[in-house]
């Protein structure tokens, strides 16, 4: 059984990194957006993780104490950067305010890329770990033949 | 039927495949805020001879905590990845030849 | 008058040496046999504390393991067969007409 709930705490982790590449590239693509629909600028948003303990479609019948370490990784959630915009002085821009100011998203996108660069890390390092479980497995069925 | 030996190794084989599910949880905690390095004392574990009981979880002492609290450390996940995989390649084709062996005895028994 | 000996009885004719029990033959087949038990169950014994220590974490390398269990897997693969022969051996000697 652990080998199957390894599979499930994997795959938890692929659909954590992959959320979080896909809030990185919203990031990344929306870097000069100054108007959004509610108003004010584009603001960077952020993935936060929590460990997720893990149940499996076997759990319900098998689980025991050994099921009690294994921890998958859920998105808790996906908060804004709180920060203020940074302010540019583009007198002519449509969405300046009085003073010739536009806000701009306060996203770097040299940060973006190095957090994208961690997240497909963490993405690979699941696959791998994945990969190592479907190997055992098909170990453990040829002992069948 | 098989001997102690394969035994042993079945149960080698079962710590093994429970280190592994430590290894993918903190894989896929990798980047989680406060999460901690689970393992189990594998050595210990296999020489108290307790088949089908539970092995204790701990936590490795010697990990370098980063600023989020988090002290998974991809090199030695990784490296416990690869090792517990190919143990396990090593055990289970050791229980695969003690079966042929007895198989072997079986069939050569009847031609004979 | 000649004198004649009484008749003698016939002595047989001494049995040729082929056809003499074949004591020193049946000592060397099972002798044989035994000591290719006790070899192949030496070699089991040595691949298995190969593997125990393996287990144990004693550093062993894997060729070694792989070595002494692949050896003794031969030897008892050819134990079968050289047991094999001496049943069909000791049959067809059973099976021959005096």
């Amino acid at each position: 059984m652990s080998l199957f709930q390894l599979l499930s705490v994997s795959a938890s982790g692929l659909a954590a990194q992959r959320a979080r590449a896909e809030v990185i590239v919203e990031n990344l693509a929306n870097a000069e957006t100054t108007r959004t629909p509610e108003g004010g600028p584009y603001r960077r948003r952020d993935v936060v993780f929590e460990p997720q303990p893990q149940g499996s479609p076997f759990s319900a019948v098998f689980q025991t104490e050994l099921e009690a370490g294994s921890m998958g990784v859920a998105v808790a959630g996906v908060v804004e950067d709180a920060r203020e915009p940074e302010l540019r002085y583009q007198p002519g821009h449509p969405h300046a305010d009085a003073n010739g100011y536009v806000a701009y998203p306060r996203i770097s996108p040299a940060e973006e890329m190095v957090d994208l660069m961690g997240a497909a890390r963490g993405y690979q390092a699941n696959v791998a770990a994945m990969t190592a479980a479907k190997d055992m497995l098909s170990k453990s069925i040829e002992l069948l033949k | 039927m098989l001997s102690p030996l394969s035994h042993d190794l079945g149960r080698y084989m079962d710590l093994l495949a429970e280190r592994q599910r430590l290894v993918a949880s903190n894989l896929a905690n990798i980047d989680t805020p406060g999460y901690r390095t689970k393992d189990i004392d594998f050595q210990f574990e296999f020489l108290s001879l307790a088949p089908g009981g539970a092995p204790h979880v701990i936590e490795p002492a010697d990990l370098v905590v980063k600023n989020d609290g988090n002290n998974v450390s991809l090199d030695r996940e990784a490296r416990l990845l690869a090792e517990n995989a190919l143990r396990f390649n090593v055990a289970s084709q050791l229980v695969r030849a003690e079966i042929r062996k007895v198989r072997m005895a079986i069939e050569e028994g009847r031609s004979a | 008058m000649t004198r004649f000996d009484p008749i003698q009885p016939i002595r047989p004719p001494e049995p040729p040496a082929a056809l003499r029990p074949a004591a020193p033959a049946a000592e060397g087949f099972s002798s044989a046999l035994s000591s290719a038990i006790h070899s192949v169950d030496g070699q089991q014994k040595s691949a298995e504390a190969e593997i125990r220590r393996f287990l144990n974490g004693e550093g062993v390398d894997l060729h070694q393991v792989a070595l002494a269990q692949q050896q003794a897997q031969l030897s008892f693969e050819l134990f079968l067969q050289m047991r094999n022969k001496m049943v069909q051996a000791y049959q067809e000697i059973m099976r021959m007409q005096i």
